[in-house]
């Protein structure tokens, strides 16, 4: 089984780069090349010019790595006690390595729970510290793998802030997520990839139009007597690629073009029916829309 | 959270019956799952060595049919340990110790159902060691009372199932379950005779020893591997049920006031 | 940054890929103030007296009353230091639990990623059961040992205590190569520890001497640091040994003790490249 096949990515100093694609797509493969814990069968991977198999010493020492969740941390220790002993292992020592740890503990916003043990931490503020422990070796990239996964949007929206303010600081990041709106809201520009090849490079811009191109509305509360009337009326318009009932009363309308969603909105309002919401499409169905249609999807 | 759900259904004999195939069934797909759990069955052998390896060594040839019993029992006990703490502690992990518990299968039953396949499992436990101990050592150790020995062995197994649940019942009522699992063990070995008969221990500690099933368990069995005329095999044989019951009966109390609990807080102990 | 197989070269930053002195040194101190939270997570005072110093001495007296049952003082004594002192052993084998852990964590992968070795972090990772393991062998046979008849001089008691440290010390090492060949393969994570402790029961000189044996098994119980280490507690006892004999008991514990060392660094070392090769360093444990 090939994991990664033909994957040519150059990632320019400076940019947060994310890397977008469905669970198992590869992206957490590419993640372990680069961090030095898998060997690539056959390739090529550079970090800052350095290779990641014949320079794999200089290369740990320019890489920070964020994992998402619970895994990663010791949870028994406090976030002071986590955070000092990665320094040690990054050659930090005294002075130098309390300054680091102190300094990133107020910078993450974690010097009121700083002696507190992890176990206790909310999810946000475990991501706070796994964001703290990838930067205490000062690193040039960060590698941060679906670093928000299970957040509350809250967090997950104070993470992105965090990840924004590396870039100030010249780092580079490359962030995976299987979220499209997460990838929209920090990324430079946004790799999709699945099946273990990239599929494209965007800029966000692109999957802004893509997210709201193919936007998805939900009508709930349509009259039985009402419901072919209005789909009827719902096909006509142009941009919209289907219409369905899912449960009895309830349609639910995929568009396919810019500006079909609130053409679909106002049509609904007019015919009376208020209760209505819009939902944003999910990766897979991005893929099958755009991918798919313009055959750039590997099966 | 569930409280209709805990009123409205009765614990009928059908229930019962399914909890329990549910908990044998969920216990034989673990066993044969997770190798750990036949761990008990791989210390059965190598105890048995040591425990013979002790007599011969002090040339009590005589005493081979206790270090062929002792780790049986130790693994009986072991394993329903074991089982009743880690059905507690995965489903509590799980966080669906509460549906458990207002499962309308009646937990006691699940928990039945799961020890009977354990015990039933650790009663290969008295196979290998007398195996092991007629391949290693050369040592063969006959049975001379076998129907005694077989009641002996059917109702420790009810008796270690019914202790299971008051065990499973205390571990559903505190969070230090693997603690406690832990430290269950030797002292039980101890005050339960497993290897050396209650007799030898100090006389004050000897009223405490009979309220452990396994005190009257080993000392019957014991007494049905030996050549004497076994004395008193209806008073053992109703000592092990009843401390087996009065555990079950324990277990059953417990768990209802932990559903109790839950009808009033919607959890179990500060989960 | 990453794959290109244009290979345009950028002038690429200096790293220092050299760490500062001593930094190994700190690693293994940082790794056992992790250790120690572990413990104080794990028990208090009370619950480590109560429940695990507890059932370490009740595991003792099981033992010893075999003795009893035997009629012989003399193998009371001898079971009870045997099994006392096993204890420090079996506490020093809880490194493979503890070690594994890293994978279940997820803190493997990053310290595989991370500039230092992994053996300095592993070697200091579980040294709590160390002081855990010397303290419940302790009070087994300087306080509760006097019941079953174990006495030492002061003299040789304080003697013997060094001698329990040792055991901890050398058992780690053992149980440091354990754990490295677990991580490989973490099923059998409990398997390897209770048949390693079994085994030690049964062959060290723990529950019989080890001339009850065949030669084969004798030769064989020499890998373990235990044998040596415990021949020296039973002699400290006895009150009657010389010098010559302690020291080279002593020495061949310690001897056998910087081989499973060796090997338990070079096997974590191992790990890593095997690991790296074929991709069984997880980001995501099960």
């Amino acid at each position: 089984m090939t994991a990664l096949r033909d994957v040519d990515l150059e990632i320019p100093e400076g940019e947060i780069h994310g890397l977008l694609g469905p669970n198992g797509a590869g992206k957490t493969t590419l993640c372990k090349i680069l961090s030095t814990v898998l060997l690539p069968t056959s390739g090529r991977a550079e970090i800052c010019g350095y290779d990641v198999v014949a320079d794999t010493a200089a290369v740990r020492r320019l890489i920070g790595i964020v994992f998402g969740g619970e895994r990663g941390l010791y949870t028994r220790l406090t976030a002071r006690g986590n955070l000092q002993f990665w320094a040690s292992l990054y050659g930090l020592s005294g002075a130098q390595a309390q300054l680091r740890v102190t300094t990133l503990l107020e910078r993450l916003g974690l010097e009121q729970r700083a002696d507190v043990r992890v176990e206790t931490f909310s999810r946000g503020m475990k991501q706070r510290l796994h964001l703290a422990r990838g930067l205490i070796g000062d690193p040039q990239v960060l590698i941060l793998d679906e670093p928000t996964t299970g957040m509350d949007p809250v967090a997950a929206q104070e993470f992105r802030h965090l990840v924004r303010g590396l870039r100030a600081e010249g780092r580079t990041v490359l962030i995976t997520t299987h979220d499209m709106a997460e990838a929209e809201a920090i990324c430079d520009r946004v790799t999709l990839i699945d099946n273990g090849s990239i599929l494209a490079t965007e800029r966000p811009s692109t999957l802004g139009t893509w997210i709201t191109r193919y936007a998805r509305v939900r009508a709930d509360g349509v009259p039985p007597e009402r419901v072919s009337s209005v789909t009827a009326a719902l096909e006509a318009l142009s941009g919209v690629a289907a219409v369905r009932e899912s449960a009895p009363g309830t349609l639910v309308v995929d568009t396919a073009a810019d500006g079909a969603a609130p053409e679909v909105l106002r049509l609904l309002l007019e015919l009376g029916i208020t209760d209505v919401a819009t939902t944003r499409p999910d990766l897979a169905e991005v893929y099958l829309q755009v991918i798919g249609k313009r055959g750039m999807r590997v099966d | 959270m569930t409280a209709a759900t805990v009123e409205s259904h009765g614990y009928g004999a059908l229930a019962y019956l399914n909890g329990f195939l549910a908990g044998l069934e969920r216990e034989l797909r673990e066993l044969r799952r997770s190798p750990d759990r036949l761990m008990a069955l791989v210390t059965a052998p190598m105890l048995t060595l040591v425990f013979l390896a002790i007599m011969l060594h002090a040339g009590r040839d005589d005493l081979a049919s206790f270090a062929v019993l002792a780790p049986a029992l130790l693994v009986l006990w072991q394993m329903a340990l074991q089982t009743s703490g880690d059905t507690v502690e995965s489903e509590r992990e799980n966080g669906s110790l509460e549906a458990l518990v207002v499962a309308p299968a009646p937990f006691p039953a699940v928990i039945t159902g799961r020890i009977t396949a354990v015990t039933a499992v650790s009663l290969l436990g008295f196979v290998e060691s007398w195996v092991v101990a007629w391949l290693v050592f050369g040592v063969h150790v006959e049975i001379h009372h076998p129907s005694v020995f077989l009641g002996a062995v059917l109702t420790t197994g009810y008796a270690t199932a019914g202790s299971a649940m008051a065990l499973a019942a205390l571990f559903v009522r505190t969070r230090a379950a693997r603690a406690f699992q832990n430290s269950l063990t030797y002292p039980f070995y101890v005050l339960g005779g497993v290897m050396v008969p209650v007799s030898y221990l100090p006389d004050w500690l000897e009223p405490l020893t009979r309220l452990v099933f396994l005190s009257w368990s080993s000392d019957l069995m014991r007494a049905a591997v030996g050549p004497e005329p076994v004395p008193d095999v209806a008073l053992h044989l109703v000592m092990i049920v009843l401390l087996g019951t009065v555990g079950a009966i324990i277990g059953g109390v417990l768990v209802r006031r932990a559903l109790a609990e839950i009808r009033r807080t919607g959890t179990i102990g500060h989960a | 940054m990453p794959d290109s197989r244009t290979g345009t070269r950028r002038p690429r930053p200096e790293v220092a890929t050299k760490l500062p002195r001593g930094t190994t040194a700190r690693v293994v101190l940082a790794s056992t103030r992790n250790a120690w939270a572990d413990l104080t997570a794990t028990f208090t005072i009370t619950s480590w007296t109560l429940g695990w110093l507890g059932r370490i001495i009740a595991q003792v007296v099981f033992y010893a009353l075999i003795g009893s049952l035997l009629g012989s003082p003399d193998r009371i004594r001898y079971l009870f230091i045997g099994s006392a002192v096993l204890a420090t052993a079996m506490e020093a084998l809880l490194v493979v639990s503890t070690t594994t852990r890293e994978r279940y964590s997820g803190t493997l992968p990053l310290l595989v990623a991370a500039p230092t070795r992994l053996w300095p972090v592993l070697l200091g990772r579980s040294v709590q059961w160390l002081p855990s393991g010397v303290a419940t062998a302790t009070v087994a046979l300087f306080v509760v040992g006097h019941a079953f008849g174990v006495s030492f001089t002061l003299g040789d008691g304080f003697a013997a205590f060094g001698v329990l440290l040792l055991v901890a010390v050398t058992t780690y090492g053992y149980g440091l190569a354990l754990a490295a060949v677990v991580l490989r393969f973490m099923r059998l994570r409990n398997w390897a520890t209770n048949l390693s402790y079994t085994v030690m029961m049964l062959v060290c000189g723990v529950m019989v001497p080890l001339t009850f044996w065949p030669p084969w098994v004798q030769w064989f119980a020499q890998i373990f640091p235990l044998t040596h280490d415990l021949q020296v507690i039973r002699l400290l006892e006895s009150g009657t040994y010389t010098a010559r004999e302690v020291l080279l008991h002593l020495g061949l514990s310690v001897l056998v003790a910087l081989g499973w060392y060796t090997i338990g660094a070079l096997l974590l070392e191992r790990l890593v490249t095997t690991g790296r090769r074929d991709g069984t360093i997880e980001f995501a444990e099960a």
